[in-house]
């Protein structure tokens, strides 16, 4: 029988209304899943697909304590404890429990804070450690949260900040090393996209997954010895104490390599208590960063110039009238008397300003310091000592200082002679041990470093490699100039260092300038010196102590400082003595 | 079930090298109607799609595990890494000049060495 709907009849409509509903529901999903195709997926994703940065741990610092690297910064994974107020239920309990694990980290007033109750998030306890988080969540108190953070930790305290840095809020090292290399120790973060499910889990299903590893920061080993770095800062403590200076820095470097074994400024600060800093200045590793004229330091570096041009050498003489004329300026020691005729070793003694003066005249007519004296004082100073220019120090805040030329219309006669005994020019510390290293290890420049190696990520120690060093002056003018420097030592200060050592150094006096003039009431002593066998120094030491209206000298306050950290670092270093 | 033989034929290859082996096709009794087999393929897209979503699943499950086993290395990296700050704090210079042992040691008068100079 062949059925057949009748014209007109309630079927047929049905039929026909249901092909209109289908007919519209076929038009919405072609233009749900056709046209609007790329519309939802990319919705779909937003909702579905997550995008998790892994973060890159950062560096390490270690510092190189005799054969083992230990930690200086280090980091830990700390939590922040919250709490949603009108969720808490049991205050009494959840205050008793923050204050007995959180300690010293759990905010006060806590009964205030859950108070709070127009408030849904309150900060109850910072940097707590996943065993005190742990012991917290097995409370399972409602309305408490716990987020995860890192940050820095210094198992050290405050032993050589100035050389570390610290790690700002933003995650950005500041000052010294943590802002230096912090590209390095910063690395690089990684990327997780993929689907995830409602609690952030991500699932391997999906087209679009990315898996790319973070890559850690370069755990850096330093050149600085922990225990010579303490002993510094405990030599430049007393030594502030003593003098009544408000200022010290000092420096010591391994004259065989140019690794730097101890850097420290006082005042200093604890990096793990930055907020407590009230003077910004604390912040500075002065011994890179503040510039000044190394007065009579300087005279070891105008002799070995002398001395490898061969126009003087420690037994050379000159008639020492207490003043010489230069120019149109008459310049005088400092300590008078000692006239006559004197060799220039009298005048290392006794830090003759004329002896110096003197060299400088010798090489150019030896009657003035014509342009050619200039020419080659600055070729030594400034292109083979490297005064007034950048050593690449890996630490922040490096400043070159100001080393005239003989081009410039100011770098004339009368300038090149106060340069000889170190006025006229400012260099910074690590320039000028830096350089002085060159005439203690028999002429060779090492540019100066804090950076021994890094620690791979199994935990191996992987040595720089010492850079090659440049020659400024000639081995025979290194050992003449080292031999006055330890005469002038032993002459003046008789018995203060252990005996059966090969020990010398030079003192300096500086001027200070202030609004454009040397202030008459503050004066900078520094002491630059070395020690070890008469075969071979082992450590340079820069001492330098100051303070606003203070007239501090090289010889009564920071040659002392000297003297201690010297005949300690003999034993430390476990340096035999000729017997 | 029964199978006849519908038909016999020699392979021609076989005609000329084999020891005269027949082979032989079946033909089933049971005729399968176009609603049959229209519900075998949809049963069969069903098993395949069961099968699927097993296979789907399992993965996912195995996520989970392997996010478990992921949080467990990280607490365990973090609790390693606190023991070494702690071990760091313990063995730093300051904890162990203010250390009952450094206390009582005292400098010696003089020293002496096996190979003087």
């Amino acid at each position: 029988m062949k059925l057949e709907l009748q014209k007109g009849s309630r079927s047929k409509i049905l039929a026909a209304i249901i092909f209109g509903l289908m007919t519209i529901f076929v038009i919405r999903l072609f233009y749900l899943q056709v046209i609007q195709h790329s519309y939802y997926i990319d919705l779909a994703n937003k909702e579905q697909v997550k995008r998790l940065t892994i973060t890159a741990k950062r560096g390490k610092i270690y510092a190189f304590s005799g054969q083992t690297p230990v930690p200086l910064v280090m980091n830990q994974d700390v939590y922040t404890v919250f709490a949603d107020p009108t969720e808490t239920t049991n205050d009494t309990a959840i205050i008793s429990t923050i204050e007995q694990v959180a300690g010293g980290n759990a905010r006060t007033n806590l009964q205030g804070l859950l108070n709070k109750k127009d408030s849904r998030y309150q900060i109850l306890a910072t940097k707590i450690t996943l065993a005190q988080a742990n012991m917290i969540k097995s409370k399972n108190y409602s309305g408490i949260g716990f987020q995860a953070g890192t940050r820095r930790v210094y198992p050290e305290g405050a032993l050589a900040s100035q050389i570390l840095g610290f790690v700002n809020d933003d995650g950005l090292g500041q000052y010294g090393v943590e802002e230096k290399l912090n590209k390095e120790l910063t690395g690089e973060n990684g990327l997780l996209q993929s689907v995830t499910d409602v609690n952030d889990i991500p699932l391997t299903i999906g087209n679009h997954n990315i898996n790319k590893p973070a890559v850690d920061g370069v755990n850096e080993v330093l050149s600085i010895d922990p225990s010579i770095q303490s002993y510094t800062e405990q030599a430049l403590t007393a030594g502030l104490k003593r003098t009544g200076a408000t200022r010290a820095s000092a420096v010591i470097i391994d004259p065989q390599t140019g690794k730097i074994l101890a850097m420290a400024n006082l005042p200093t600060f604890d990096p793990s208590k930055i907020n407590e800093v009230k003077d910004n200045s604390a912040f500075n590793n002065a011994v890179v960063s503040v510039p000044y004229e190394p007065g009579s330091d300087m005279k070891t570096l105008t002799m070995a110039t002398g001395v490898d041009k061969g126009v003087v050498d420690a037994n050379s003489t000159y008639i020492n009238t207490d003043h010489i004329q230069v120019d149109d300026v008459t310049i005088s020691n400092a300590t008078l008397g000692q006239t006559g005729t004197i060799t220039l070793q009298h005048a290392m003694n006794w830090s003759l300003n004329t002896g110096f003066v003197t060299v400088a005249m010798r090489l150019g007519d030896g009657t003035s310091i014509t342009r050619q004296a200039r020419d080659t004082m600055y070729d030594y100073f400034h292109n083979k000592f490297h005064l007034g220019e950048l050593t690449g120090v890996e630490v922040s805040g490096e400043v070159t200082g100001t080393v005239i030329p003989p081009t410039d219309v100011q770098g004339n006669a009368v300038r090149y002679s106060n340069m000889a005994f170190g006025q006229g020019m400012d260099v910074t510390m690590i320039q000028v041990a830096s350089a002085f290293s060159s005439i203690v290890n028999g002429g060779n420049y090492y540019k100066p470093t804090v950076l021994a190696g890094r620690i791979d990520k199994s935990d191996n120690y992987i040595p720089n490699q010492i850079k090659t060093p440049t020659h400024p002056i000639k081995p025979s003018t290194a050992y003449q100039v080292r031999e006055m420097t330890h005469i002038a030592r032993t002459t003046n200060f008789p018995g203060v260092d252990k005996p059966g050592y090969y020990i010398g150094g030079k003192t300096g006096t500086s001027q200070v300038i202030k609004n454009g003039v040397y202030a008459s009431d503050e004066t900078v002593g520094t002491y630059l010196g070395y020690g070890g066998t008469e075969s071979t120094s082992r450590y340079v030491i820069m001492v330098q102590v100051s303070g606003d209206h203070k007239k501090l000298a090289g010889n009564y306050d920071a040659m002392p400082i000297f003297t201690d950290i010297s005949n300690w670092m003999l034993g430390y270093l476990n340096i035999q003595p000729k017997g | 079930m029964s199978y006849q033989y519908t038909q016999t034929f020699n392979n021609r290859r076989q005609q000329n090298w084999s020891r005269n082996k027949n082979t032989v096709a079946y033909v089933s009794n049971i005729k399968l109607g176009p609603v049959a087999h229209t519900v075998i393929v949809a049963l069969m897209i069903t098993v395949l799609g069961l099968v699927y979503l097993t296979q789907a699943t399992k993965a996912t499950s195995y996520d989970y595990k392997t996010q478990q086993i992921d949080s467990q290395i990280a607490s365990l990296n973090t609790q390693k890494n606190d023991l070494q700050v702690e071990n760091a704090r313990l063995t730093a210079l300051e904890t162990v000049k203010n250390s009952s042992v450094a206390s009582t040691m005292t400098t010696p008068a003089s020293t002496q060495y096996a190979n003087q100079q």
